[in-house]
């Protein structure tokens, strides 16, 4: 009996002994559903890392930004540019409220968000440039599909870095933004130095690609010339350098997949969400919808702006990206030109009020503004009385989500038709604004525009009047104005004419091409970077000159209070929160 | 001042006990007889004592005694350890005969401990205990919501929803991530005792120092709560029926919304306030008077959102057994319908546990427990989308149906029946008609099936060592269902109906061998455990997938196959954690007298890299009895006492993810997929980096010392515990937010964290009993004090929880967890500190008023903290603490004759509240929602200026509502009847002896609340433990109005 016992104890002592032994392999749990870096250093590898650098070439992804930091720029590019306002009422996205009040704090959400959401990208691209050195490495990729995976992530590199770039450097020294490429220390990297040499080399990395890529959604060598004739223009006012990169993409330029590029023969057409990759378009981001991500690859970044009459306007919610009066009161004509004056460098195109049905009840009756307009705004404002796509006429106020805080109009470039729903839309979300009318990043008409800019600016060619009347003279083709339900009646007043006479000299041509750049590109998420460019720390007095018009609209004392501007709103702080992340590495640009 | 009176009492005693001396005299007799108890038989080594002499006997190996007594006057006071002690005139008896009874001080109360069991006298460790019919008391259906003011040292913050678990914290915060105490029901280790039935509970003992808590090592940092189910007794078959059935009252809901005239009258304030004209869609030219819609529905949104629900709960149990043989059954159902509309939760739960002694040396046995859940609309709580906001922010002009002739609204052409909503007009807001949507998916349901069982084995070796070995099992289904519906009635409508279906299923196993050898040798009392564990949790898959576009809308229809389009579909594969450790602990005491005990475990754990995988956790523990000293021996008001202390670390791993010490890519649609091929429709996988590793993550430790004594005092009426304690906490996981330009890919979390905590917990009880009346009160109280001593390098600080305008809650170095951040409200502007510019059309600010963004008369104006003259982020400060002073619990129990009456009263001290329902309902452009009559009727004017409610105005910036201040901070103090019971047991002759017992009871439940907040009620649910005291439309706890039975056979 005693033995018995004794051997119970070795038994159970033994057993826990051997339990112990194996605990090693027990405690070995790699993660399920998950993929490592070795795995990835294959062909097919390399490319997924670099389409998922690319899935954020629209500056948002789940856990990666959100509107906020949309690549459409219709925050930071649109309304802080004064061609829309915010929109929808005063407690609604709060943070929106002091950037176009001029008079944000370096603690604003909406900062820190694009930040982030810009160097995702950024940390893609070097991900994509790493992996590439691995499959190189072990043979599992050629020489040949190394430079083109490389090519195409630094373009990208370049691109994410230009755009934080635009927003938070000092435009005269290139300082405030940090610059990371593969080989950075994330801690270390600080904010205080020239970056600008560096994201030109990788821009230009990107004009080494071949023009035909295969697949519209990449960057080629046209894609890529333009990006780097922007940075050129905008970082360094190098325009003659970006001259002849234009020159190059309008003569022998094609997209992506190969297809040419040119205008489109009609205005309107241009923005319908069937028509992203025609012609017009250089670069469009490829918006997909339905696609199981929950609408994360569909416009999402523009989902709050679409008018706020639920079922008979389109998209559902939420009221945002109103146009501005001064927007619209610039589309005015007299004899088919725009009311500014070249040789004096004025405008007058707000002395004439377009007028609008601000403070009437949709059963009232309303007389629409019969003077002459540019057709090109019944395609960027919608308001009330003018057929909107396929969806009737804009009906006014029940149409706005609060007249008396955003003013009358709605947003009109990015909407989808009433034919498209469900097609082009996301299905069953809480909205039908998730489309895939892919934001047109580059477009033809923006090319020619920044052309003639270089031209005007360098004194070469026609200093740019060919390329603007070239424009303007598209925007005349009547098959292009809104018509009345009959199809045939114009919708308003349309008259617009090309210039009769070239442009005398840089400035005269100046005032017409930053014109034309507010009639033909407004609310495409341009205007802030272009003030910025041509005013540097003037843009102040540009801007003022807006909002003293502005603050005078019946809807301005409760969305322009208390707004401040000044030369220091030629960018935005740094934000507060990476420099505390970065214990203070980071240094604030004001 | 209590150790005062305690002295005065004893004086008191003396003084009685010399005067019983004065009074005897001398009439020797003998008395015989014999004492025994109803379990044990005879009783040997029984003191008797003549009352107010020293003479006295001892009872014998048979129970029996003989003692000589002065007279008939004499009284014989019978005393035992582990017995109610009792005194018995002897009269003329010459025979004598006494049953005693055991004691019911809680110190003699077997307590279920680490690995063992034990007397609660002889426990070293902070360790409370929790009776069944404590927790039985409060009719809910979670045994964690039933622990809430039980014992001293825990916090339980409630869920007003039926079947939620509660929030239960054990002393403070161990950790900015989970802190969940850890669970052992029956010997095996879980993180969710949800499921359990609560008339299944024999005990719960809660671990809450190191010293108790620290044997299980690496999951003890949050304390541990030991559960134990019902066993069978040898005692014959025993049937138990218990039902209870009621209402539940919603209440009125938020007294402070404007009807729908008011909120009219409002508008026409801030046109006023804002110097607006304009037509106003729906009231009209503003220029005249506000005219109301002939829809007008006038709602009360609470109304319409609430309902008086039922509650009822039946368990039938069978247990019995013989002295080879034990076995308890039990069946329970349990059916709660929410006082929200459409909100329901329903329990099915049966359970099994038996014992069989096999040849005097061998116990095998098991426990199993299956349980069915199912709800529907439990998701809503907290949130913008729940039913108490509502109540807050939909306007009362929208009716809950459209009850008129055809009417052409903005989203929609209304007909009879259709519901009303936002979509009616312009300006009705962005809330939706919570009746619509409710109804709409009222069909939606979650269910749940859990089997949690274990099967053991005990082996006896020798006398006094055993081992014994226990494998449990734990594995839960849940299916859900989830309709969304198209929608025409809103201002935002849902184009296409929707329809998600998701199983999944999880699973964990714990293999737990133990040697214990347990002897007393003379003096010495020596137990001893070691032990051998391995444990696997976390396993588990999952699967959903949504259609979109329904042919009908008909329940029968939806399933995701019949839709229109295939929406999407997902799947996930937990990478599940596995454990091994060793264990040891060690107790000895000599005489009784003087205590010392020792535990260490070593864990290794899978979510740590190899180089730091294990982790050895120690506690050494002392008591010492010290009434049993002779120097006590003149102290007769204290019949026990014992000091305590210990000295031990706890750990914790449950904030780590399984993942962290790996590098990462992946890619899934949402985030790293791209239409190259611009289909418009299509996507093509891409990959990320997901997740950076720390192969150096490892343990957080939590350093705890705690002191403390258990005093039994005045003859056995009082009983007092308390214990004094510190718990530092180091090496806490953080995930440190990576710098932007480091991507987006996980961070890792790093040990870089600190906390302290410390507190007292106290328990008082005190037992009365005069002739047939009976009290039993007993008082917990319960404290801690938290504060953040280290987040990470670099960090002072981290925010957490969202709002509308931002994080509200801020962690930061110095202070407590979970802190309120923002402006402080100095007061508001008056016209004398601004004036107005009208060329710039802004005001500015008079001599020694700051420079304030937004400043105008009627708006916040903020202190300047620091004094620069504007009003900048750096004026931010500590606004508010929603950790409380002190939470406290008391029960009293009264019997008389048949009769019984239970009140339980909870209370909360000192806890802040953030009451962001004011964010919705005191400012105008906090979207077009229903306001507050506040704003209405208190608010700002140039004739109103000692307003505390700001200006009505539709300026929103950072002197209206754009920022967080001291404005939304109130006093979150409480004081709440959570139940008063009334019962009658009924004398077992007057049923005719059908039943072994049987009581009838009436119970209130919440009756009634006493408190300065106000907000629906300041219990507030609560979600992380970074982020809470926001009350963001909580739902209030109903009233219950109850009968109930319980039967014995």
């Amino acid at each position: 009996m005693k033995k018995l016992r004794f051997l119970t104890v070795i038994a159970v002592v033994t057993g826990l002994l051997a339990m112990h032994s194996c605990s090693e392999e027990f405690l070995e749990i790699t993660p399920n559903g998950a993929l490592d870096a070795q795995v990835l250093a294959t062909y097919e590898g390399v490319d997924a890392l670099l389409i998922g650098a690319y899935s954020m070439i629209d500056g948002l992804a789940e856990g990666a930004g959100g509107w906020e930091s949309a690549s459409s720029g219709w925050v930071f590019g649109s309304i802080r540019g004064m061609v829309a306002n915010k929109g929808t009422d005063s407690g609604d996205q709060p943070d929106i409220n002091p950037l176009q009040t001029f008079t944000e704090t370096s603690t604003n959400p909406y900062l820190n968000t694009k930040w982030q959401a810009t160097y995702e990208g950024v940390s893609r691209a070097n991900g994509v440039i790493l992996t590439a050195a691995v499959a190189l490495e072990n043979g599992t990729i050629s020489q040949a599909e190394y430079d083109s995976f490389i090519a195409q992530a630094r373009v990208l590199r370049g691109v994410y870095h230009f755009w934080v770039w635009k927003l938070f450097a000092d435009q005269n020294t290139g300082m405030y933004i940090p610059y990371v490429d593969e080989t950075t220390d994330v801690k270390l990297v600080t904010n205080d130095v020239d970056v600008r040499s560096m994201i030109i080399a990788d821009l230009e990395a990107g004009t080494t690609l071949p023009l035909d890529m295969g697949q519209i959604g990449r960057f080629n060598k046209t894609v890529s010339q333009v990006f780097l004739a922007k940075a050129q223009m905008q970082m360094y006012k190098d325009w003659s350098t970006a001259d002849a990169l234009l020159s190059e993409v309008i003569a022998s330029g094609v997209q992506p997949a190969g297809g040419t590029i040119g205008l489109m023969p009609t205005y309107g057409d241009i923005f319908d969400a069937a028509q992203r990759n025609a012609v017009e378009s250089v670069y469009t981001v490829q918006y997909s919808v339905n696609d199981n991500s929950g609408a994360w690859n569909a416009g999402r970044g523009e989902v709050l702006n679409f008018p706020y009459k639920s079922g008979a306007s389109p998209g559902g919610c939420c009221g945002f990206f109103n146009p501005t009066q001064d927007f619209v009161n610039s589309f005015n004509t007299s004899g088919g030109l725009p009311l500014i004056d070249l040789a004096a460098q004025t405008y007058s195109y707000n002395t004439v009020k377009v007028t609008n049905d601000q403070g009437i009840d949709i059963n009232d009756p309303y007389t629409e503004f019969a003077g002459e307009l540019d057709p090109r705004l019944d395609w960027s404002a919608g308001r009330r009385g003018i057929p909107y796509w396929d969806w009737g006429n804009h009906t006014g106020q029940d149409w706005i989500r609060d007249q008396t805080y955003s003013g009358p109009y709605s947003p009109k470039k990015q909407v989808y038709k009433l034919s498209q729903e469900g097609t082009l839309t996301e299905v069953g979300n809480w909205t039908s604004g998730y489309t895939a009318n892919g934001y047109r990043m580059i477009r033809y008409a923006d090319v020619l525009l920044l052309k003639a800019e270089c031209e005007a600016m360098s004194s070469t060619g026609d200093l740019g009047f060919g390329e603007v009347n070239q424009i303007r003279a598209r925007a005349a083709n009547p098959s292009g104005f809104v018509m009345e339900d009959d199809g045939v009646t114009p919708a308003a007043n349309y008259v617009i004419n090309e210039y009769p006479t070239p442009f005398a000299n840089t400035a005269e041509a100046m005032h017409a091409i930053k014109f034309e750049r507010k009639l033909e590109l407004g609310q495409e998420g341009h205007r802030y970077y272009d003030l910025q460019r041509w005013y540097g720390s003037n843009i102040a007095t540009e801007l003022q000159r807006i909002m003293d018009y502005e603050s005078t609209m019946e809807w301005a004392n409760l969305l322009y209070p208390g707004a401040s501007i000044g030369s220091e709103d030629v960018n935005f702080p740094v934000p507060q929160r990476q420099i505390d992340v970065s214990n203070n590495v980071l240094i604030q640009n004001r | 001042m209590r150790r005062t009176k305690l002295w005065k009492s004893g004086v008191l005693s003396l003084f009685l006990l010399g005067f019983a001396l004065s009074m005897s005299y001398a009439q020797q007799r003998t008395v015989t007889g014999t004492v025994t108890s109803a379990d044990e038989g005879a009783l040997p080594g029984v003191n008797i004592v003549i009352q107010g002499t020293t003479q006295g006997a001892v009872t014998g190996a048979d129970g029996n005694y003989t003692i000589q007594v002065p007279g008939n006057d004499a009284v014989l006071v019978f005393s035992f350890i582990g017995y109610t002690t009792q005194a018995v005139p002897v009269g003329a008896q010459s025979t004598l005969d006494v049953v005693l009874s055991p004691d019911v001080t809680s110190l003699d109360e077997i307590v279920v401990t680490a690995y063992a069991t034990q007397k609660k006298k002889d426990l070293t460790g902070a360790v409370g205990v929790i009776a069944s019919d404590e927790l039985t008391q409060m009719p809910q259906g979670n045994i964690t919501q039933q622990m809430q003011g039980r014992v001293a040292g825990v916090n339980v913050t409630q869920d007003a929803r039926p079947g939620q678990s509660a929030k239960v914290r054990i002393r403070g915060f161990a950790s900015f991530g989970n802190n969940n105490p850890l669970y052992v029901v029956d010997g095996v280790p879980t993180t969710d005792v949800s499921t359990l039935n609560p008339q299944d509970i024999e005990s719960m003992s809660v671990l809450k120092d190191a010293g108790a808590a620290s044997i299980y090592g690496s999951r003890a940092s949050n304390g541990v709560i030991v559960v134990t189910t019902k066993k069978g007794t040898s005692s014959g078959i025993q049937v138990n029926f218990n039902m209870y059935a009621g209402m539940q009252d919603p209440g009125k809901g938020p007294s402070t919304v404007v009807n729908a005239q008011e909120f009219a009258d409002l508008q026409w304030l801030v046109y006023a306030n804002d110097g607006i004209s304009e037509v106003h869609p729906i009231y009209g030219d503003s220029n005249g008077s506000p005219t109301l819609p002939y829809w007008n529905g006038d709602t009360d949104w609470w109304n319409e959102v609430t309902q008086t629900a039922p509650i009822q709960n039946y368990d039938l149990s069978l247990s019995g057994g013989n002295d080879n043989s034990k076995f308890y059954a039990s069946l329970g159902y349990f059916d709660q319908e929410g006082v929200v509309i459409t909100n329901w939760f329903r329990r099915f739960s049966a359970r099994f546990n038996s014992e069989f002694k096999i040849k005097d040396r061998v116990t095998l046995g098991q426990n199993l427990n299956i349980v069915h859940r199912s709800d529907r609309g439990t998701d809503s709580n907290d949130t913008e989308n729940g039913a108490a906001m509502a109540a807050y922010t939909t306007q009362p002009v929208i009716p809950v149906y459209w009850t008129y002739d055809p009417f052409p609204g903005l989203s929609h052409t209304f007909v009879d029946g259709d519901w009303g909503s936002t979509g009616l007009a312009p300006r009705l807001g962005n809330k939706d008609n919570w009746v619509a949507d409710q109804t709409r998916d009222a069909d939606d349901v979650w269910q749940n099936l859990r089997v949690l069982g274990s099967v053991f084995a005990d082996v006896k070796i020798i006398e006094g060592l055993n081992f014994r070995s226990t494998f449990g099992g734990d594995i839960g289904f849940t299916y859900l269902t989830d309709w969304a519906g198209k929608t025409y009635e809103k201002s935002e409508n849902r184009a296409t109906s929707t329809y998600r279906e998701q199983g999944e299923f999880g699973g964990a196993w714990t293999w737990t061998n133990t040697l214990t050898f347990a002897r007393q040798l003379g003096d010495h009392n020596i137990l001893a455990v070691a032990g051998y564990e391995a444990a696997k949790t976390g396993m588990g898959r999952g699967v959903n997938a949504t259609g979109a576009g329904y042919f009908s809308e008909a329940f029968s229809y939806r399933t995701v196959a019949t839709a229109a389009n295939l929406l999407g579909g997902s799947s996930w594969y937990n990478t599940p954690r596995s454990l091994v450790s060793q264990f040891v602990r060690a107790d000895y005491n000599f005489r009784d007298r003087y205590y010392l005990s020792g535990t260490v475990r070593r864990d290794g754990s899978s979510v740590f890299g190899a180089e730091s995988r294990y982790g050895v956790f120690p506690s050494v523990n002392a008591g010492w009895r010290i009434s049993e000293e002779s120097f006590m021996a003149g102290a007769d008001f204290i019949s026990d006492l014992k000091i305590r202390g210990g000295y031990g670390t706890m750990g914790s791993q449950i904030n780590v993810s399984t993942s962290n010490q790996f590098f990462l890519y992946g890619g899934n649609p949402s985030r790293s997929f791209y239409d190259l091929n611009g289909t418009s429709n299509s996507s093509l996988p891409g990959f990320r980096p997901t997740r950076i590793g720390n192969a150096d993550a490892k343990w957080e430790t939590s350093i705890n010392t705690n002191i403390g004594f258990d005093a039994v005092l005045l003859d056995r009426k009082f009983e007092l515990i308390f214990d004094w304690y510190t718990k530092q906490s180091i090496d806490l996981l953080f995930q440190p937010e990576l710098p932007g330009t480091a991507g987006r890919a996980t961070a890792p979390d790093v040990n870089v964290g600190e906390m302290y905590n410390s507190g007292i917990d106290l328990q008082l009880i005190y037992r009365q009993i005069w002739g047939d009346f009976s009290l039993e009160a007993n008082l917990t109280l319960t404290t801690y004090n938290n504060e953040i001593k280290a987040i990470a390098d670099g960090y002072d600080y981290f925010d957490s929880g969202g709002s509308r305008i931002g994080a509200l809650n801020r962690n930061l170095v110095g202070e407590a967890i979970g802190s309120f951040w923002g402006y402080e409200v100095q007061g508001l502007f008056q016209e004398s500190d601004l004036t107005w510019d009208a060329v710039e059309e802004v005001w500015v600010p008079n001599d020694g008023v700051a420079v304030q963004d937004g400043a105008e008369p009627g708006f916040f104006r903020y202190t300047d903290l620091d004094g620069d003259g504007e009003i900048t982020p750096d004026d931010r400060m500590v606004i508010g603490n929603p950790n409380p002073d002190f939470t406290y619990g008391l029960n009293l129990v009264l019997g008389y004759k048949g009769f019984d009456l239970t009140a339980f009263f909870y209370g909360v001290q000192g806890a802040e509240i953030n009451n962001h329902n004011r964010w919705w309902i005191d400012f105008w452009p906090s979207f077009q929602n229903t306001k507050s009559t506040d704003l209405l009727n208190n608010s700002w004017t140039p004739s109103r200026t000692d307003a505390t409610t700001p200006k009505a105005s539709n300026k929103s910036n950072f002197s209206t509502n754009t920022v967080s201040n001291s404005y939304y901070i109130e006093d979150g103090s409480y004081f709440r009847l959570k139940n008063l019971q009334i019962g009658y047991t009924f004398d077992r002759a007057v049923l005719g002896n059908a039943f072994a017992n049987a009581r009838i009871y009436v119970q209130g439940v919440n009756l009634f609340t006493i408190t300065n907040y106000t907000g629906q009620d300041p219990e507030l649910r609560s979600g992380s433990d970074t982020f809470f005291g926001v009350d963001r439309g909580n739902l209030p706890v109903p009233k219950q109005f109850l009968i109930g039975v319980n039967l014995g056979f």
